[in-house]
């Protein structure tokens, strides 16, 4: 009767089950359609000369390392990619990090009111379309805008004496609720005994947070990097709307000049190359941050 | 009597330093405070400009009119561009919410071969910048005839939302203990029944957190819709904003600071709705390793 | 219809690890029968088995004459309380109650019937409009077993039901399921960790270990002659003392040598005809209560030893004393205020009668013990218990009797 000895096939083995395919396929369909199938045509497209108009448009062709070649001698690119990596450090890596931290602790601490006003309006500053934001400051930096009246300067347009700084600033001033609601998340998941214990054994604030919070925030502090710095890498709008790149290519970062050679100067094939180019650098920071990330551990 | 007062008063002993007021939280609150002004600052001239007879680019106390409002509510591009802002955000917001949902619950509950790969994938996915895409899919909808349609170009708009959605209705999902659907079917409910009465019911904020994330994104979205949608007509909001600023911004601070507070209106408004349940939302713990 | 539930070397393996081995275990129809074991032992695993939350690995399920093992949960007419309630949170009382009966397609008037004469026997008849967060621990419990007992299933599986009740309510609440199951008589696995939950609700009582079954049987038995040191040790508070001892033979008779004492084993203490011991090695169990305090002891308690307390637990209605004996610690009960201190030299008292003797190596009882209560005797009595209840059920469900329903109720 029992079935002790030997015992035969595994009775349970997983089955699939044809509802969950039916479940997954029309997302399946739409991002393999919409998504996969670009990136793997973006791949293709990166090495040939296609053309936005003209012969070329239709008769365009694989010409292998072409488009590279071209991108280590120009000048702009070269400077794009600059301005591209000093825009995430600066704005992201570092300015939308920190302060987004900083933000996250104080509320943490600020009394119930001021907590709910100031936290409500740096996410109204997120939650509000890109336009907009660039409108404002727009506004905000033109010369007889209040920033100038604030640094008594009012003849100074800062979108052309500091451009780089202006849209840095105002990414920053957008962008910086995701890190604070990310840390903040992160601060709320701490154990509150061992926050206590270290009380409890008379640690200074400050000791507290350099050699217990911040330690126990690690994985917080390197998933927020590598989410910062991968959103602001592809970040168009803002400054395309504020400044078109200009003056001059003072702030024409990867993306906007993505957009330019393939839209306006009609170098499909050369926009995707660069487009390329950018996936590698997020690429590169990512591997860094979860490299640091491990080895110190 | 005395062994249970002990304890007590040393307890409020402990307690003093806390209750009282001390320096470092008052610093607090006042860095908090100027954090919050400085913040607030280039949102007021949006609002002063809107309500000024005689605006500039400074922040100043406005002469108070609501012509601007008058000016521009009636005007043909206004309306023509919130319409088509809500057929691209509202149909981006159905396709996704949707797809997300029937994605993300066999996702979290069912066996699928492959799945962790299929996530890591997803993750991966989110984090590609669209301007990679933008050539591909320019290539791709001029072969398919898809150009220039608000709903096709909201179908991109949702497929590129689509990995982040899936993401978080997942999160959502996982937080629904998976006894209260083993005990629905061990009281006879059937696959249907469960989704429908225990399922769906319990992650409607997640749900409506998907969605309204997805919303305020599809809403501002400017790029994607610059370069698929050339009809005049057709323009959404973010792109009007941006050729009202090109053309004629420089004499109308009024009217553009108007429409733009008009624009922003709906996603403020959605987002004080679901503020409480927002916060949850950005708890990536664990995501990465560390 | 009350269902037999059995399971036919059953495994469950979870990756590497084997939850449930071999498992060959009957629950009659009608009994209540529990399964206890630490956690871990694959107690809870075998009552997901039998749910269909679960598939076995190998080995077959059967509840009444069907094979279950591939029956979804819904086809399987169980119902089941989940150690954390599991009550859907969006809905009311009334709505958690009617869940079942709705997934049923029951109609309407009918599910309200039944709501309400449930409501009524558990006492929720004042709560079917609140949310399970506006209700208590016990109040929660009771809706978690209403929504068990409206379907009137063929078997009842609870896991762990009370585990998150305090202790007063749990008493409480043993006492009401004891009650609720002599009325119903459905055929009732109970899972839990707590050896008095087994020793106070079960008909019989399962033993499991590290995933295998030790012995099943009704309560006294399983208290006066476990098959091994397992279940000695684990049924039974203060736990069995377990003393290293040898085999030796007393004026020619068998008898066992330990703590420096020896003692010829009574016709009480018979040893199996394969009753060997490793080479003669035992372990030998003394029960607390059966190691007296020599001045409270009875006739019968021929062995005595001295030991040293070493503490003194008292615990109002008795005292636990542990002593050092020959270097062994040992635990006993004593009565309470018998005025023995820390590092006082105390005579003990033992009755040979009382002894287990397990093999050293292997843990196995090596003892055959007549057993008063035998299994021949529980089983006639529960069969006619289970005849008695038969006749009782219609009563329950016919609309004509509903009154006498809630006539029951208010007896709780």
């Amino acid at each position: 009767m029992a079935v002790s000895g030997g015992l035969g096939p595994r009775l349970d083995r997983e089955r699939f089950q044809w509802s969950s395919l039916a479940m997954l396929s029309p997302a399946v369909a739409l991002l393999g359609l919409l998504f996969i199938f670009p990136v793997l045509y973006a791949c293709y497209l990166g090495f040939t000369n296609l053309a936005l108009v003209g012969s070329r448009s239709r008769d365009y062709s694989f010409t292998g390392l072409d488009n590279l070649t071209r991108m280590l001698g120009d000048y702009v690119f070269v400077k794009s990619a600059w301005l591209t990596i000093i825009f995430v450090l600066g704005s992201a890596i570092i300015g939308q990090s920190v302060l987004g931290m900083a933000l996250a602790i104080l509320l943490r601490n600020a009394v119930v009111p001021i907590r709910a006003v100031v936290g409500s309006i740096v996410i109204v500053a997120w939650v509000l379309p890109e336009v907009t934001v660039a409108l404002v400051w727009y506004a905000f930096s033109q010369a007889g805008g209040t920033l100038s009246i604030l640094l008594r300067h009012t003849e100074a347009d800062y979108l052309v004496l500091a451009p780089l700084l202006i849209v840095s600033l105002a990414n920053l001033w957008r962008n910086v609720a995701f890190s604070m609601l990310v840390f903040s998340a992160g601060l709320r998941n701490l154990p509150t005994e061992v926050l206590e214990a270290a009380e409890v054994e008379g640690a200074s604030v400050w000791r507290r947070y350099a050699q217990v919070i911040l330690p126990l925030m690690r994985p917080t502090i390197v998933t927020n990097l590598l989410l910062v710095t991968i959103l602001n890498l592809s970040e168009f709008t803002l400054i395309y709307v504020m400044t078109q790149g200009g003056p001059g290519t003072e702030t024409m970062t990867l993306p906007l000049y993505v957009y330019q050679e393939a839209f306006n100067f009609h170098q499909l094939g050369y926009g995707t190359a660069i487009s390329l180019v950018l996936v590698l650098i997020g690429a590169l920071f990512s591997l860094l941050f979860v490299r640091a990330s491990r080895s110190q551990v | 009597m005395s062994a249970v007062s002990a304890p007590l008063s040393d307890r409020k002993m402990v307690a003093v330093p806390y209750r009282r007021i001390s320096a470092a939280a008052v610093a607090t609150n006042i860095v908090l405070v100027m954090l919050g002004f400085l913040f607030v600052l280039p949102m007021i001239w949006m609002l002063f400009a809107s309500l000024d007879s005689n605006p500039d680019w400074a922040i100043k106390l406005p002469s108070l009119t609501l012509s601007n409002f008058a000016d521009v509510i009636g005007t043909a591009g206004a309306l023509s561009s919130f319409r088509s802002s809500l057929i691209l955000a509202g149909t981006t917001t159905v396709v996704t919410t949707v797809l997300a949902m029937l994605a993300a619950y066999p996702l979290s509950r069912m066996h699928i071969p492959l799945k962790r790969s299929f996530m890591l994938a997803i993750l991966f996915a989110s984090g590609l910048p669209v301007s990679m895409l933008l050539v591909p899919v320019y290539q791709l909808y001029v072969e398919l005839g898809w150009l220039d349609s608000l709903y096709t170009t909201a179908l991109f708009l949702a497929a590129s939302s689509l990995p982040f959605a899936i993401w978080l209705m997942k999160n959502f999902i996982d937080a629904v203990p998976i006894e209260l659907e083993q005990a629905a079917a061990i009281d006879g409910a059937g696959t249907f029944r469960i989704l429908r009465q225990v399922v769906l019911p319990l992650t409607l904020p997640g749900i409506a957190v998907t969605a309204i994330y997805t919303f305020i994104q599809a809403w501002g979205a400017f790029l994607i819709p610059f370069v698929l949608v050339s009809n005049p007509d057709d323009q959404p909001g973010p792109i009007e904003i941006y050729n009202f600023m090109g053309s004629h911004g420089l004499f109308k601070f009024g009217d553009l600071a108007v429409f733009s507070l008009l624009f922003s209106l709906p996603v403020i408004v959605l987002y004080l709705f679901m503020s409480r349940y927002f916060s949850g939302a950005f708890n990536f713990s664990g995501a990465v390793r560390g | 219809m009350v269902s037999a539930v059995r399971f036919e070397g059953v495994y469950k393996l979870f990756g590497a690890e084997t939850a449930v081995e071999d498992l060959n275990l009957t629950a009659e129809a009608g009994e209540f029968l529990v399964v206890v074991g630490p956690s871990g032992c694959g107690k809870t695993t075998t009552l997901r088995m039998l749910a269909g939350l679960e598939r076995p690995s190998y080995g077959r399920i059967l509840i009444g004459d069907r094979l279950v093992n591939n029956v979804s949960p819904r086809f399987r007419d169980v119902a089941m309380v989940f150690q954390s309630y599991a009550l859907y949170p969006h809905m009311n009382v009334y709505d958690n109650l009617a869940f079942g009966m709705r997934a049923h397609g029951a109609a309407a008037a009918l599910v309200d019937q039944r709501v309400k004469e449930t409501a009524e026997v558990l006492g929720l008849g004042q709560l079917l409009k609140r949310r399970p967060s506006e209700l208590s621990g016990g109040q929660r419990q009771r809706v978690a077993l209403g929504r068990a007992l409206i379907r009137q299933p063929q078997v009842f599986l609870m896991d762990e039901p009370l585990s998150n009740l305090d202790a007063g309510l749990r008493v409480q609440m043993r006492a009401e399921l004891s009650r609720l199951h002599e009325r119903f008589r459905v055929t009732t696995l109970y899972v839990t960790h707590d050896q008095v939950e087994a020793m106070t609700m079960g008909d019989r009582i399962a033993v499991m270990n590290a995933g295998r079954l030790q012995q099943v049987d009704v309560p006294e038995t399983l208290y006066d002659n476990p098959a091994n040191t397992f279940v000695a040790g684990f049924i039974g508070s203060p736990r069995m003392n377990f003393l290293p001892g040898r085999l030796t033979s007393v004026n020619d008779k068998p008898g066992v040598e330990f703590l420096g004492a020896s003692v010829q084993l009574t016709d009480a203490s018979r040893l199996r005809a394969d009753g060997r011991g490793s080479d003669g090695e035992v372990s030998v169990g003394i029960r607390p209560e059966d190691l007296m305090w020599k001045p409270a002891a009875g006739p019968n308690c021929t062995l005595a030893l001295s030991a040293i307390v070493d503490v003194v637990e008292p615990m109002g209605h008795e005292a636990y004393v542990t002593a050092v004996c020959a270097e062994e610690t040992v635990t006993s009960r004593f009565p309470p205020r018998s005025g023995v201190r820390t590092r006082e030299k105390v005579e003990l008292a033992l009755d040979p009668d009382r002894l287990h003797l397990f093999d050293a190596k292997t843990g196995d009882s090596i003892m055959q013990r007549p057993v008063v209560t035998t299994d021949e005797a529980v089983r006639s009595a529960r069969e006619a218990w289970i005849q008695e209840s038969e006749a009782h059920r219609p009563q329950r469900s016919s609309p004509a009797h509903g009154g006498s329903a809630q006539a029951g109720g208010s007896q709780i």
